[in-house]
């Protein structure tokens, strides 16, 4: 037998039989219930007693004894705890922008309570091609027995390099026009659940007037390519009435985040001009269902929608109110209001996968067209995208997602702060 | 082979010395019955433990955590854990008697529900509810079933309160009543917080926004539990990790007290999968003349098929936040399944989701894991599995009777799965560690010992019990061999040698050969005094 083979052996068996033993006198001090790491009490004397061996523990931790002190991250969480679950929200983040295609928007809100329910929120954002908007929100959640909420808008906007790519289907990316409009609005709308639960009732009523201007941007500008006879509203300061009324069917969770349960909801809009201009009315259809399946792990979400306009005598849809498809909500693989037209309609469906309770997956698939007529809303001719997507979501609301959508046009990436459904 | 040996004489004559250096293993007075808190606790402050900074700790630090294999720290010298201000021996120690369950921690008179006052918020708890004066003016905190769940949540709390009572938790009292709409006052100063973070009067409003969404009953009136206010001065909730340093008696670090550690068998089995610290209450109470903590499980509604919401399909299977379950589910796109997509229930709307035929208590998941939870070893499992396996079918449906269930078909099939999990439990943990229990040494050197596999019938066969026989000297730790013995019966005779002098301590290691339980082969080592009036068993050691 070699000297290390021997030695080994000697580490064999002393770690064979140390470890067991150790631990069992390791056992045997816990047994005293002094705390890791507890200096043995060389001045004290050694107990007789087990009671009076836990004794000596608790005296010396009774010397030592502090109040709790949260880490800097548990404090860090705790205040933000008590932020969302007590805060009352004051100065907060406000990322909607002024109109779709605006880009990477910032903003940022103060909201005041009024009465312990109702409050005022003034906010504005700012987007990366100059998007701006700034507006004074009323909200009164709790009226009518908390059966009707008020929400009273006041604000205005510009968008300074919208997109435009001709009316219809048959158009190009390289067809892009960019045209500005600044709107000051207010507005006031009342929802109603008469009976708490599935039945919704909305009515509201806007005053705004649109102020149409040349674009911004890299693209030419709208009015370097059309003029008011080929593009109506073109150039043209409007002022509008807009009055809308919806009913609908919700027995979704929440509008934010639901995995079954549907909507079913019609909406009417008379948009009235004082010069009888560019009068007309809309229709807005819409259903969302979710099926789930697997107990909810999979989720079949289906959406359908469309739009339709109907003229007032010979009065003009102006370019800029026709309904579109294209956009993170819409036509996810095409740029924002891709296609416009006089009506609309759109179809999508969501293979949602629940990864955990935080985090969805979707492979998606969208289609829709615009058409001039209301007779041409099939399913003839449909662009179409598809995609795959990662919502971050809670039990109601879907505060961030991302998605990669593949389209004819090429693909495009999502980043939102809202859900598409 | 004689090198071997030597090497181990000489090692443990090393570690002896480290034993003889320190105090006896055994001192006169284990094992103890009760774990004394020999100091005033006045000086412990309320303070509030984040929920939001719990739950994430738990789901992604906690859950990576690897167990340090350290013996439970709050047991006496045999292997049993002493009554203290955390736990009570009763079932499986004492007897509880069927009455003495279905009182369960009630002890003083139920509510008087003829009129309620109500004086704030429901505090705490996922389900509404209210503070509320009784006709006799004693505060209760009143709460309601969800609509969903009609007689589930108030049932699940008063059953709960009445299993987790027995199995020696500290329990609210809590009473199933009754509250009428009709009935009700509103103190002058009762208020409520209101969005804005002003307190505004109690309003019928509030009351009515509350009931819109509970359980009615076709009556008009509302069945809630009432848990009493609890006594004391409020402290917060506890953790299951480290202890409270302003509590001087609080030197055990939770994760290694057998009692929390217990919750993972005990929660399994009653399906309690909200083990967050807002659940539990500290209070400051007087005892003996001295400020001592009191440890309450406060809140244990979420039991059975109880959660927040009736889809809850991954609760009781899944941690909030599993990384391998994200991982499969996320690169399979969801085609790899998990066993809660495909288990099947029988679902009362007053019980919810809870089955007992797929149920393995060694897969079930609270919402989120607990330091304690990830502690639990074999022996700590098969101390609570004994807990479990002690009761009855009888004492089971007694408590399950205290639900008071609408419905004797879902009474009958809550009581049913507490019985499946139960005996699953117990074939379980029962049989992973060497089962013996209660060895009894007479003065004329009979050993006996019960199995506590056998006995609860989840093991059987021809088994042979060995006995290695030591002396043993306590101030030293050192061990002589004696001899050793077997029997084919739970009953071995001690080798003639046995010493007879006073004070004299032998230590017995005893395994169990059984062809389908190797593990029992490896032996509890038992210590035993010798006393006037025989052996007395001063030690017992499952796993070292």
């Amino acid at each position: 037998m070699t000297a290390t083979v021997f030695a080994m052996r000697v580490v064999t068996a002393v770690a064979l039989v140390f470890v067991p033993l150790a631990s069992q006198v390791f056992a045997a001090q816990l047994a005293t219930r002094a705390e890791p790491g507890t200096p043995t009490t060389v001045q004290q004397p050694e107990p007789t007693t087990r009671e009076g061996a836990i004794e000596q523990a608790q005296a010396v931790k009774a010397a030592e004894q502090h109040p709790y002190e949260p880490g800097k991250m548990e404090a860090l969480a705790d205040r933000a705890e008590d932020a969302l679950v007590n805060g009352v929200p004051r100065l907060h983040p406000f990322f909607s922008s002024a109109y779709y295609g605006g880009g990477f928007t910032l903003g940022a809100g103060y909201a005041h309570f009024v009465t312990p329910f109702s409050m005022i929120d003034v906010r504005g954002s700012y987007t990366i091609r100059g998007y701006k908007r700034v507006e004074a929100e009323f909200t009164s959640p709790r009226l009518f027995k908390r059966r009707g909420a008020l929400s009273v808008v006041g604000g205005w906007r510009e968008a300074t390099q919208a997109a435009f790519y001709g009316v219809g289907m048959n158009t190009s990316l390289d067809n892009r026009t960019n045209f500005d409009f600044r709107q000051p609005y207010g507005s006031a709308t009342l929802t109603l659940w008469p009976t708490r639960k599935l039945l919704m009732l909305r009515g509201g009523l806007e005053l705004s007037r649109w102020s149409q201007h040349s674009g911004k941007g890299g693209d030419p500008p709208v009015d370097a390519v059309y003029t008011p006879a080929t593009l109506p509203g073109l150039g043209t300061k409007t002022t509008y009435v807009h009055a809308q009324g919806t009913v609908g069917f919700d027995w979704r969770t929440s509008p934010g985040y639901s995995r079954r349960g549907g909507f079913y909801g019609v909406t009417v809009h008379d948009y009235a001009d004082p010069d009888d201009r560019f009068g007309f009315r809309q229709l807005d259809y819409e259903v969302v269902q979710h099926f789930p399946i697997l107990r909810e792990a999979w989720v079949i979400s289906l959406r359908a929608e469309a739009e339709t306009t109907y003229t007032k005598g010979d009065q003009q849809i102006p370019f800029f109110l026709m309904p579109y498809i294209g956009s993170g909500h819409t036509l996810r693989a095409f740029t924002s209001h891709r296609f416009r037209d006089t009506n609309r309609i759109l179809f999508q469906g969501e293979w949602r996968i629940s990864v955990n309770r935080f985090i969805d997956t979707a492979l998606f698939y969208d289609a829709g067209k615009v058409t001039a007529d209301r007779t041409d809303l099939d399913f003839n001719d449909l662009k179409s995208d598809f995609g795959f997507g990662v919502r971050f979501h809670g039990p109601f609301s879907t505060p961030f997602r991302v998605e990669v959508a593949k389209g004819s046009e090429g693909a495009r990436l999502i980043v939102a702060t809202t859900p598409v459904f | 082979m004689i090198w071997r040996l030597l090497l181990l004489v000489v090692a443990l004559a090393v570690c002896t010395h480290v034993v003889s250096t320190a105090r006896p293993q055994f001192y006169p007075d284990d094992p103890i019955a009760r774990e004394p808190e020999s100091q005033d606790a006045s000086k412990a402050q309320p303070h509030s433990i984040g929920t939001l900074y719990e739950m994430a700790n738990n789901l992604f630090v906690t859950s990576g955590y690897t167990p340090t294999g350290r013996r439970a720290q709050d047991i006496n010298t045999i292997d049993e854990v002493p009554d203290s201000s955390w736990f009570t021996n009763r079932v499986g120690s004492t007897t509880v008697s069927l009455d003495d369950l279905a009182r369960g921690p009630n002890r003083g008179a139920p509510p008087d529900p003829s009129r309620w006052t109500l004086t704030r918020e429901k505090t705490s708890g996922a389900h509404p509810g209210f503070t509320a004066k009784d006709a006799k003016g004693e505060t209760w905190f009143l709460e309601f079933d969800p609509p969903y769940f009609p007689e589930g949540a108030t049932g699940a709390v008063v059953v709960a309160t009445k299993f987790f009572w027995a199995l020696g938790y500290n329990q609210v009292e809590s009473f199933l009543t009754t509250f009428d709409p009709d009935r009700v006052d509103f103190d002058p100063n009762a208020t409520l917080r209101r969005p804005s973070g002003a307190r505004t009067p109690f309003t019928r409003d509030d009351v009515d926004a509350i009931l819109e969404r509970v359980a009615r009953r076709p009556d008009g009136t509302y069945r809630v539990i009432a848990g009493r206010l609890i006594p004391g001065r409020i402290l917060g909730g506890f953790l299951y990790a480290g202890t409270r340093p302003d509590d001087p008696n609080d030197i055990v670090p939770h994760e290694h007290r057998r009692s929390l550690r217990a919750l993972r068998v005990f929660g399994a089995w009653t399906n309690l999968t909200d083990l967050k610290a807002a659940n539990t209450l500290d209070t400051l109470v007087m005892e003996n003349g001295r400020t001592v903590v009191r440890h309450i499980l406060q809140d244990v509604g979420s039991t059975f098929g109880m959660s927040n919401d009736r889809y809850e399909w991954d609760l009781s299977w899944e941690h909030f936040y599993q990384a391998d379950a994200t991982r499969r589910r996320l690169f399979s796109f969801g085609f790899a399944l998990s066993p809660w997509q495909t288990v099947k229930y029988v679902e009362y709307p007053s019980i919810g989701k809870f089955e007992g035929d797929v149920f393995d208590p060694r897969t079930w998941r609270p919402q989120t894991p607990t330091t304690a939870y990830m502690e639990l070893r074999d022996d700590d499992a098969f101390w609570a599995a004994r807990r479990v396996a002690a009761f009855t079918d009888d004492m089971i449906r007694t408590a399950v009777h205290a639900g008071e269930y609408s419905d004797p078909a879902a009474e009958k099939y809550l009581g049913d799965v507490l019985i499946k999990r139960r005996n699953k439990i117990a074939s379980i943990y029962l049989t992973a560690v060497n089962p013996i229990v209660s060895p009894r040494l007479e003065a004329s050197g009979r050993l006996t010992v019960d199995n506590a596999a056998f006995a609860t019938g989840v093991a059987s066969g021809p088994a042979r019990y060995h006995a290695a026989w030591f002396r043993f000297d306590n101030a030293t730790g050192d061990t002589q061999s004696i001899g050793e013995t077997e029997s084919t019966t739970a009953t071995i005779e001690a080798p003639s040698a046995l010493p007879t002098a006073a004070d004299s301590f032998v230590a017995v290691d005893i395994s169990v050969d059984h062809e389908g339980h190797p593990a029992w082969r490896r032996p509890v080592r038992t210590h035993f005094r010798r006393t006037a009036d025989g052996w007395t068993l001063v030690g017992l050691t499952r796993l070292p």
